[in-house]
């Protein structure tokens, strides 16, 4: 299958033409920082977990950790709709180019460690028992916290990369 | 001012010590990234931070949550290594930026703006008498801090749109955004 024709379809729609073309710094550079800020909530968030999985505050109760968990998602949510966007903009650039998948991939994977390392730190039902201490944190959500951070780095970095990259900027070129 | 900007750029272009290293193939993309990395370290413990001071996880000491804040101090040291070396490669880039420096204004209104609540703040969060609630003070000042950084972020991000291209006659303004003919490479484009 080709799938040339539907980036040009894309490419020639008016909102990518807006994300793209438009002098307006509401268009790609206020995209691009929307991306950076979201990034910054979103990352910040899931590191600052990690960190305090591996012994970083233990003063903060992990269970508390999870009033931050809005957060994480709102910086996630922004980074989706201002990821579209840009895709929207420069399709065949992203598409086209294999870091675009291996950068997906990691967020994935972070994101479903961030949910599975909250399923067993956020639980405080010992709480209600006041004299059950705080369970410990066992060494297999540490060893799942470090390679949320090896995710959360790597697909920096790859984001990072697609600006150098990249094969084809455009369908035509 | 423009003078000192013009000096400080042929300054930086005579002794740059880095230039080797950032134009190598990987030294520019690396450092970006570290640099991403950085203001990820520093949103997810200063942010953190001021979250709580705004009301966020309330049951939480506020000293408790101050332990991340030297994982933020990581990340501002990787941003200003990886910044200078950045300046230090391509400094008309930079210098003559009006994005830059309006960077570095919020940069410095987010350091004052710490310092204030250390100065003004300190005893009631983190004494022996210190309360949950952060007192209006923190709040203020965890508000102030909040906006600085995001804003530091959309100046970083738009430096690329204000590159500056050569001068056309004599400039006025405070600050000089454009470089000056017979300044070597000038203005890069794109």
């Amino acid at each position: 299958m080709n799938i040339n024709p539907f980036f040009v379809w894309l490419e020639s729609t008016e909102l990518s033409q807006w994300v793209v073309g438009s002098p307006s710094l509401l268009a790609f550079p206020g995209i691009l920082s929307l991306h950076a800020i979201g990034m910054g909530f979103a990352v910040g968030i899931g590191v600052a977990l990690d960190l305090r999985v591996l012994g970083v505050g233990r003063g903060v109760p992990l269970a508390e950790m999870r009033r931050f968990v809005p957060v994480l998602w709102s910086g996630f949510w922004v980074n989706a709709v201002s990821g579209v966007l840009l895709l929207i903009g420069y399709p065949t650039k992203a598409l086209t180019n294999p870091v675009f998948y291996l950068k997906l991939l990691l967020i994935a994977i972070a994101l479903v460690l961030y949910v599975k390392i909250g399923r067993q730190v956020f639980d405080d039902t010992w709480r209600t028992d006041t004299t059950t201490p705080e369970p410990g944190v066992s060494p297999r959500v540490q060893r799942l916290a470090i390679v949320s951070l090896v995710c959360w780095t790597g697909a920096i970095t790859a984001g990072r990369l697609l600006a150098y990259t990249y094969t084809r900027l455009t369908a035509s070129g | 001012m423009h003078d000192f900007q013009v000096w400080l750029v042929a300054a930086i272009r005579a002794h740059s010590p880095v230039v080797h290293i950032m134009r190598s193939a990987w030294g520019w993309p690396i450092a970006e990234s570290l640099h991403f990395l950085g203001l990820c370290l520093l949103v997810g413990s200063i942010g953190t931070f001021d979250l709580r001071l705004l009301g966020v996880a309330k049951r939480v000491p506020i000293a408790a949550v101050h332990r991340f804040i030297p994982w933020g101090l990581l990340g501002f040291a990787i941003n200003i290594t990886t910044g200078l070396m950045f300046l230090l490669t391509e400094p008309d880039q930079y210098i003559y930026n009006p994005s830059f420096h309006f960077k570095l204004l919020f940069l410095t209104i987010g350091g004052v703006n710490a310092s204030m609540f250390y100065l003004t703040s300190y005893r009631q969060a983190f004494g022996p008498d210190a309360t949950l609630e952060a007192p209006r003070r923190a709040k203020v000042i965890a508000a102030i801090s909040l906006c600085a950084w995001v804003s530091v972020i959309i100046c970083g991000r738009l430096l690329t749109f204000y590159r500056p291209g050569e001068c056309t006659g004599h400039e006025t303004g405070l600050l000089l955004t454009c470089a000056p003919e017979g300044d070597g490479r000038g203005g890069r484009g794109g």
